[in-house]
């Protein structure tokens, strides 16, 4: 399985970095006042925002490789959460859109979302 | 086909380059938040904003020629990625991108002097020189850099190819860095780049790269060619303001889509 590309430093990503956890419950009210309540997905869904800056040539054209190679948001991968070290197989990149800039030499940046798919 | 011009100094675009790459995917997103997706490859779109400043009289002279020659957005040139890699398969030389002499025997997983394990061991065991290479649609008339990463057991020297051009550059058994520098023929739609390795030679090569400027930037690994045929100026407007004497600046979105 493809791997999320790592950065020369060795790290995953840079600060800032979000992480945002997502549950999709439902909820049923009666007239009562009561409510019922249940789980209407197969998890939760875990969103990463990478922002990249100060790259160089190679780390820039490392991370549009990947996602050339991804297509986008259709292709899978396993991406290491910062934050705990944690290893989750399936993943992707939300979004089929990647903007790059390289605004001199050795300073280009990036911004992708990584989604781990339910 | 027309390309698009590059400026007096050999560059294509100036600081900032920005870049945008757009897939297509179908997903069906189920209610328990599960997807199913399809990819269609035929609807990527790869975009570039290039801004210019201080440009001269006569560079944005030859903007306004392609311009206007371009009619706007109606007919197509061949750009090359001012942030790319204009060889395939950089890391891959025995992909069939590359045309490779027939007694020139690879051997991959070789260290790089990035840390990796992504060079080549080049071997010809032939009796002449045997190059490797790759032929690319670009204007014959542009400046192109050639650079890679070279090393080898025993000091010897390479070729670097660019047209008919010709450089012979040192090899030694640390890793170096060694760039070639030229047009290519004038009129030619297409331009060959080549290493070229003498006889009985054995040489690690990483990173080849092939720049349409005057000199090598950071390596970038590449599967895609950097040379976009058929790339269309994105707007029907060309603005184009002069801030001094000699002095112009203005702003170009291009854009390339597999599917147009």
């Amino acid at each position: 399985m493809a791997t999320f590309p790592i950065l020369k430093t060795t790290a995953i990503t840079q600060y800032p970095l979000a992480r945002r956890e997502q549950f999709q419950n439902q909820t049923v009210r009666f007239v009562d006042g009561r409510e019922q309540r249940y789980r209407d997905s197969a998890g939760a869904r875990l969103e990463w925002d990478i922002q990249l800056s100060q790259l160089d040539e190679g780390e820039l054209a490392a991370i549009e490789e990947f996602f050339l190679e991804s297509q986008g948001t259709f292709g899978s991968f396993s991406f290491t959460d910062p934050w705990d070290g944690k290893v989750h197989d399936n993943c992707s990149v939300a979004g089929d859109g990647l903007a790059l800039v390289t605004a001199q030499e050795m300073h280009g940046s990036a911004r992708l979302t990584v989604v781990r798919n339910i | 086909m027309a390309a698009y011009p590059q400026l007096q100094s050999g560059a294509l675009s100036q600081f900032p380059v920005q870049k945008k790459r757009r897939t297509r995917t179908v997903v069906n997103l189920a209610a328990d938040g599960s997807t199913i997706k399809l990819a269609d490859p035929a609807a990527a779109v790869t975009e570039w904003l290039l801004t210019y400043r201080d440009l001269s009289d006569d560079e944005a002279a030859t903007m306004r020629a392609f311009f206007n020659a371009a009619e706007g957005t109606l007919n197509g040139f061949t750009f090359l990625d001012p942030a790319g890699n204009l060889l395939a398969w950089s890391e891959q030389l025995d992909n069939a991108a590359w045309q490779t002499g027939p007694l020139l025997s690879l051997t991959s997983e070789i260290s790089d002097p990035q840390g990796g394990t992504h060079a080549w061991r080049l071997s010809n065991s032939g009796a002449a020189e045997q190059t490797i290479g790759q032929t690319l649609s670009s204007p014959g008339e542009y400046h192109y850099c050639l650079s890679a990463f070279v090393r080898a057991a025993a000091a010897t020297s390479v070729q670097l190819m660019i047209g008919s051009e010709v450089a012979r550059r040192a090899v030694t058994s640390e890793w170096t860095r060694i760039a070639c520098t030229s047009r290519g023929d004038d009129q030619a739609t297409s331009v060959r780049f080549a290493l070229e390795i003498g006889a009985g030679d054995a040489v690690d090569v990483y990173g080849l790269q092939v720049e349409a400027q005057t000199a090598a930037s950071g390596y970038k690994a590449s599967t895609h060619s950097g040379v976009y045929e058929d790339a269309h100026l994105a707007d029907d407007a060309l603005t184009i303001t002069r801030t001094d004497v000699n002095r112009h600046s203005c702003t170009v979105k291009i854009i390339h889509a597999n599917h147009l």
